[in-house]
């Protein structure tokens, strides 16, 4: 894809997107420019959803592909677990395991389990474990302390 | 990335498995010397041997590595299940066999019959111990979670 910056003294500032298909780059673009910070773009059944960032309840990463979970959906989405945490910088996910995301939010209760490891159960009845290596860290995020 | 920086090193996860299995070997040690100290009481002796304190702890040692690698920590774990009864029957045997082949209760029937009965009630106690902790944890982390989803509710 073509890029082309242009820097300008005086008149009004534009930007022009140019594209043949919709594809997911475009989407993001559209989205930061459509102020869409709390909002993600993602594939269902071939075709692109952009859902709220607050529906999701959990996002897991398999074979190298990452999954956002909603109540009623399952949504691919582009990038790693780790791109995802550092776009969004939102608090309220949390990086539970090597391969999950969870939406604080989202979890109706916890449990304290043996070896310091925590089962959260999110809004739709899945158990999600929180492992004994980001516990700690979990602990002190509802406390404040992160 | 700060997932690269939570990673344990091996010398961390060896820590932390050693002073686990530290903690549990003072913790049966001091149980086991109970037993002792009180079958030697009503014997009528009121002193110990080193020789046998020294057998006790390395025992209680040595279980407690068998208890963590070999049957999943049972005395920690979140339900008693086949796994964790057979761990707790061979410990119970291995600290039994060990008391008489090393003649803690001068191979006295009834005191090892009554010590191995001990060793069970010792562990079913720190089970549920760890299972009250963990309750309380719970009502813990549950009330810190909802003072969260308050603080960042959208």
């Amino acid at each position: 894809m073509k890029i082309r910056v242009e820097r300008i003294t005086d008149g009004e500032e534009s930007i022009d997107i140019r594209y043949k298909e919709p594809n997911p780059t475009i989407e993001r673009v559209l989205g930061i420019l459509n102020n869409e910070g709390n909002r993600l773009w993602g594939r269902a059944d071939e075709e692109s959803v952009c859902i709220d960032l607050s529906d999701i309840l959990y996002l897991e990463s398999v074979d190298d592909k990452v999954f956002a979970y909603t109540r009623e959906r399952i949504l691919r989405i582009e990038g790693s677990l780790n791109s995802f945490m550092t776009e969004t910088a939102d608090e309220t996910f949390f990086r539970c395991s090597k391969s999950m995301v969870i939406n604080v939010n989202r979890v109706i209760s916890l449990k304290s389990l043996s070896s310091n490891r925590i089962d959260a159960v999110m809004e739709g009845g899945e158990h999600i474990i929180i492992s004994r290596r980001y516990a700690s860290e979990f602990r002190k995020l509802l406390k404040g302390d992160r | 990335m700060k997932d690269n920086n939570n990673k344990l090193t091996f010398w961390e996860r060896y820590l932390t498995n050693e002073i686990g299995i530290e903690f549990k070997a003072c913790l049966y040690f001091f149980a086991v010397l109970f037993f002792y100290c009180v079958y030697r009481m009503i014997g009528g002796v009121f002193d110990a041997s080193i020789l046998h304190m020294a057998e006790m702890i390395f025992t209680c040692y040595f279980i407690g590595y068998i208890q963590l690698l070999v049957f999943g920590n049972f005395d920690e774990a979140d339900k008693l299940g086949v796994l964790e009864c057979v761990g707790m029957a061979v410990c119970t045997l291995a600290y039994t066999a060990v008391s008489w082949f090393g003649g803690w209760f001068e191979e006295n029937i009834t005191a090892t019959l009554l010590f191995a009965a001990y060793i069970v009630l010792a562990y079913f106690c720190v089970f549920f111990i760890y299972k009250s902790k963990r309750r309380i944890d719970d009502k813990k982390l549950n009330e810190e979670l909802r003072l969260f989803q308050t603080e960042h509710k959208k």
